[in-house]
């Protein structure tokens, strides 16, 4: 081997030994950089697919536009109506929780983001969208849509952030069944790469009487996400060694989304203590 | 769409680079490549959170939703591609001569191979050995995604070479013996 392929070697090995011993948070800004030098990349290869996507979809009736128009129309009327409704218990409420000197429960503030892309490129069921650092996200937040739970912000750029999906085994939630005492610690299957892929309710009790079809939702004990989302159905129940495993549909068609929310974790003066 | 599976164009471009540039270069791409490829795609790791002093679990246990590993450390991608790309030096004489199948062909296998192995350590990492049927067809379309671009990739290195005058010369894991 010549002297210079040696030498090659031994700095190269010097350049590992060094990238190895990066400690968390320096890996994660070192990412955090490399994703915002990316982020330009990321909007223009997603406007590209998106102008693709449109100039190859079917032109579109003006009546089936004006139809769903008006759909829209009455859709909006009738959610005004329910705004309306929902602000006065929302009121009336307060004022009972007022007479009880029970704490103000603020309800979580929300951020809305449009999904830029699917990351299709690893064994990581991941999606990009198009809100940051800047936009007041932080990383380990909880991502909803209407339908229930989709996971947590993971890598953050200033205007551009990675969702890593429910469906991936590194997003796990603490979530029971809904109407029974049974919780466990739920999360995709590793390389559930199916357009819908189901998840795993783990550490239930063998003996626990589960139904298929009972919701599962969040505990709020686990570190990051509230209680009370929606985060699927359960399929079937099977028996392990020691503990049980619930099968579960999740709610939400993650290959179909379009926009999401980020949850805003109220601050500690306004959580409830009661 | 097979399972996601996608051209995964800078580890292609690093495996048909690989049998074009010596050693030395070769190693540099791997690094650039595997930290480029980290710094992108590995998910990051969630801050460990200490327990109050109180509780009677501590660490990541205390928290279960923070993950602090994603299954294999940032960094492991870079050893992946200089593995890889020392096999590869080994076709080089052949893309030298302008024969193309082989190297073509170790593309695929270096993309499969590496696939595979990112795979087999995340899953040995995670406590099991767990292989759905999923990830056989992603690998697969993935390789013959990586074989189809490679010629592609090889045209325009060779094009690369020709304008910036390089020589692709066979100088890499050569043994020299001068008879003593």
């Amino acid at each position: 081997m010549k002297k210079l392929n040696i030498l090659a070697l031994l700095m190269f090995i010097a350049a590992v030994v060094s990238v190895f011993m990066l400690d968390t948070p320096t890996t994660r800004m070192i990412q955090s950089r490399a994703m915002a030098a990316l982020s330009p990349f990321v909007h223009s290869s997603a406007a590209i697919a998106d102008g693709v996507s449109d100039t190859l979809a079917a032109p579109l009736d003006p009546r089936e536009i004006k139809q769903e128009y008006d759909r829209i129309q009455i859709e909006v009327e009738r959610l005004r109506i329910i705004s309306q409704k929902y602000t006065q218990t929302l009121e009336e409420n307060n004022k009972l929780r007022g007479l009880l000197e029970f704490k103000q429960a603020s309800p979580y503030k929300m951020i809305a983001a449009r999904v830029i892309k699917r990351v299709s490129t690893t064994w990581w069921n991941a999606m990009i969208i198009d809100k940051g650092l800047l936009d007041g996200l932080a990383t380990d937040t909880p991502v909803i849509s209407a339908t229930g739970l989709i996971g947590k912000t993971g890598k953050m750029a200033p205007h551009m952030c990675e969702v890593i999906l429910l469906t991936d085994e590194m997003c796990r939630v603490s979530a029971k069944i809904e109407g029974t005492i049974e919780q466990g610690i739920i999360s995709g299957e590793r390389a559930g790469l199916d357009m819908r892929p189901d998840l795993r309710l783990r550490f239930l009790n063998r003996n626990a009487i589960i139904n298929p079809g009972s919701n599962v939702i969040s505990t709020g004990e686990g570190g990051v996400f509230p209680a009370g989302l929606l985060v699927g159905r359960v399929k079937r129940f099977e028996n392990k060694d020691i503990t049980a495993d619930a099968v579960v549909e999740p709610v939400v068609d993650f290959s179909i989304l379009e926009h999401v929310f980020i949850l805003e974790a109220p601050s500690e003066e306004t959580q409830p203590n009661k | 769409m097979a399972h996601y599976a996608t051209l995964l164009l800078p580890p292609v471009f690093f495996f048909a680079s690989a049998v074009a540039v010596p050693f030395p270069m070769m190693l540099f791409m791997a690094f650039i490549t595997g930290f480029i490829w980290d710094a992108r795609y590995l998910p990051s790791a969630s801050n460990t959170i200490k327990s109050a002093s109180g509780s009677l679990i501590s660490g990541s246990l205390a928290t279960p939703e923070l993950v602090s590993a994603s299954g294999f450390g940032f960094g492991v991608s870079i050893i992946l591609f200089a593995f890889l790309g020392t096999f590869l030096q080994g076709v080089r004489p052949l893309f030298k001569r302008g024969r193309l199948e082989l190297p073509v062909l170790l593309v695929g296998v270096t993309t499969f191979l590496w696939l595979l192995l990112e795979f087999l350590m995340m899953t040995f990492l995670r406590g099991s050995l767990f292989f759905p049927g999923a990830i056989w067809s992603k690998m697969i379309t993935d390789t013959l995604l990586a074989m189809l671009a490679s010629p592609l990739l090889f045209l325009l290195l060779y094009s690369l070479a020709g304008l910036s005058r390089y020589e692709i010369k066979y100088d890499g894991l050569r043994y020299s013996f001068d008879g003593r």
